[in-house]
């Protein structure tokens, strides 16, 4: 067997997978099961006590669902990196997800992998970090008793820890942003999201405004580079300023256990990103 | 516990940490689906639930209640092979053949949705099945063929329909 022996339970409501939770002890819950189901074999190889009680929430039908009004886009916890990228509902600031759910793994894990297992599995590769902290999403969690709203961003510097269940993600709707990604790969077929960035701008003017850079190193949680948006913020939108934001880096939030290959990339990405978004002011 | 595979329901007998995989070979004797990496890398494993493909190898069978599975197995009509099978023979799409079941499945689950796929779609929808002989270029071209003769197959079924609805409106 792959696995070590598990107590397994398929909840059909929220309320059911929460009682679970709090009254099976040591549990984990499983969303597609491409991060943790991994996992758990790894641990059996080296002979590893794992997790026993596993609750799927795979058949909860109120976590699956994309839905979107004029203000906001609302993507439910359990809904596939598939079901997304073929989502209708990406248009205006949304559209950058389907870029990023593309270069998400394979067919077979976008499939199976879920939006609320890429966040909370606490693997440092998702790739939707990046995106949706630009976003500023909104994660949407619910406990026994309580219910927890927070956003991407303070979620991963908390170190992405949890007890609570996430039921949705929900993005304001903004028409006047520009967003632009940049990633690159590990290899050219199954691969992770060794390095990427994410920046988000708005163009109406002269100058870049209410920018936000956000770095994906694939070692640690997505981050902003701060120094970068201030700096982009003070400038105007033209090309040569993709070259000079090199220089306005926040050097330690970059992995600095990189080689100098994967140094060089990072600049690549933020480059082009910037290249993208002043190409993107031109066609305005 | 009860499965539906390949349009029957089967009874298995699950302890809870069973994945479909090992249900479907080791209980099931079904060996079409192949165990290979284990670790969701290679796509050997894949299968069609609830018409997405999947990978079995990461899948728990205990979570499967209700679910639509199809395996290499169910995907011929009897002796009649699927168009996708069929064209993978007749542009010697096979080498080794261990990938085959999986990269069968995946193209299925792809024609099922579109005929006419476009070389973007189908390194989409196979970027998960690995070849080692690297046999990809044929692998597409039998699956642009196979798209083909499976809109013709549905032309033909549409229009067959349609004579039958004209007889019967006269």
């Amino acid at each position: 067997m792959l696995l070590n022996p598990i107590n397994f339970y398929s909840p059909q409501t929220v309320s059911e997978a929460l009682s679970l939770y709090s009254s099976l002890g040591e549990c984990r819950l499983l969303a597609g099961g491409t991060f943790l189901l991994n996992s758990l074999k790894l641990l059996k190889k080296k002979g590893m006590k794992t997790v026993p009680n596993i609750i799927s929430l795979r058949k909860i039908a109120e976590l699956k669902g994309i839905t979107t009004d004029p203000e906001t886009l609302t993507i439910k916890s359990m809904t596939s990196i598939t079901d997304l990228y073929n989502s209708p509902h990406l248009t205006d600031n949304f559209a950058i997800l389907k870029k990023v759910c593309r270069n998400i793994s394979t067919n077979l894990i976008r499939n199976m992998a879920t939006v609320g297992g890429n966040l909370t599995s606490r693997y440092t590769w998702t790739e939707l970090g990046a995106p949706l902290i630009a976003l500023d999403t909104k994660m949407h969690f619910v406990g026994s008793n309580t219910k927890e709203e927070v956003t991407v961003e303070e979620f991963f510097n908390k170190g992405a820890k949890t007890n609570n269940l996430l039921t949705h993600l929900s993005i304001k709707r903004d028409k006047k942003c520009q967003l632009s990604y940049q990633r690159v790969k590990k290899l050219s077929e199954v691969d992770v999201p060794l390095l990427g960035a994410c920046i988000r701008s708005t163009l109406t003017d002269e100058r870049f405004q209410q920018t936000k850079v956000v770095i994906n190193s694939g070692t640690v949680f997505a981050k902003r580079d701060i120094i970068l948006e201030e700096f982009l913020n003070k400038s105007e939108i033209e090309e040569s300023i993709a070259s000079e934001a090199l220089n306005h880096l926040d050097l330690s939030i970059y992995d600095t256990r990189s080689d100098d290959y994967k140094k060089s990339m990072f600049r690549v990405c933020i480059k082009n990103a910037i290249l993208e978004l002043v190409q993107r002011r031109k066609k305005l | 516990m009860i499965l539906k595979i390949n349009k029957k329901l089967v009874e298995v007998d699950l302890k809870g940490h069973e994945t479909l995989l090992e249900v479907l070979r080791d209980q099931l004797g079904m060996t079409g689906t192949k165990t290979s990496c284990t670790e969701s890398e290679c796509g050997a494993c894949t299968v069609i639930i609830n018409q997405k493909a999947v990978l079995s190898c990461i899948t728990l069978a205990n979570s499967l209640e209700g679910d639509e599975i199809t395996t290499i197995e169910g995907v011929s009509e009897g002796e009649n092979l699927h168009p996708v099978q069929q064209s993978f023979l007749d542009h010697g799409a096979v080498q080794c053949g261990f990938c085959i079941p999986g990269m069968i499945m995946s193209s299925k689950a792809l024609l099922d949705q579109n005929h006419r796929p476009t070389q973007e779609d189908i390194e989409y929808a196979l970027d998960g099945n690995l070849c080692r002989c690297t046999g990809y270029l044929k692998i597409f071209d039998a699956i642009r063929a196979a798209g083909q003769k499976m809109e013709e197959q549905e032309n033909k079924l549409n229009s067959v329909h349609l004579t039958q609805t004209n007889l019967i409106n006269h």
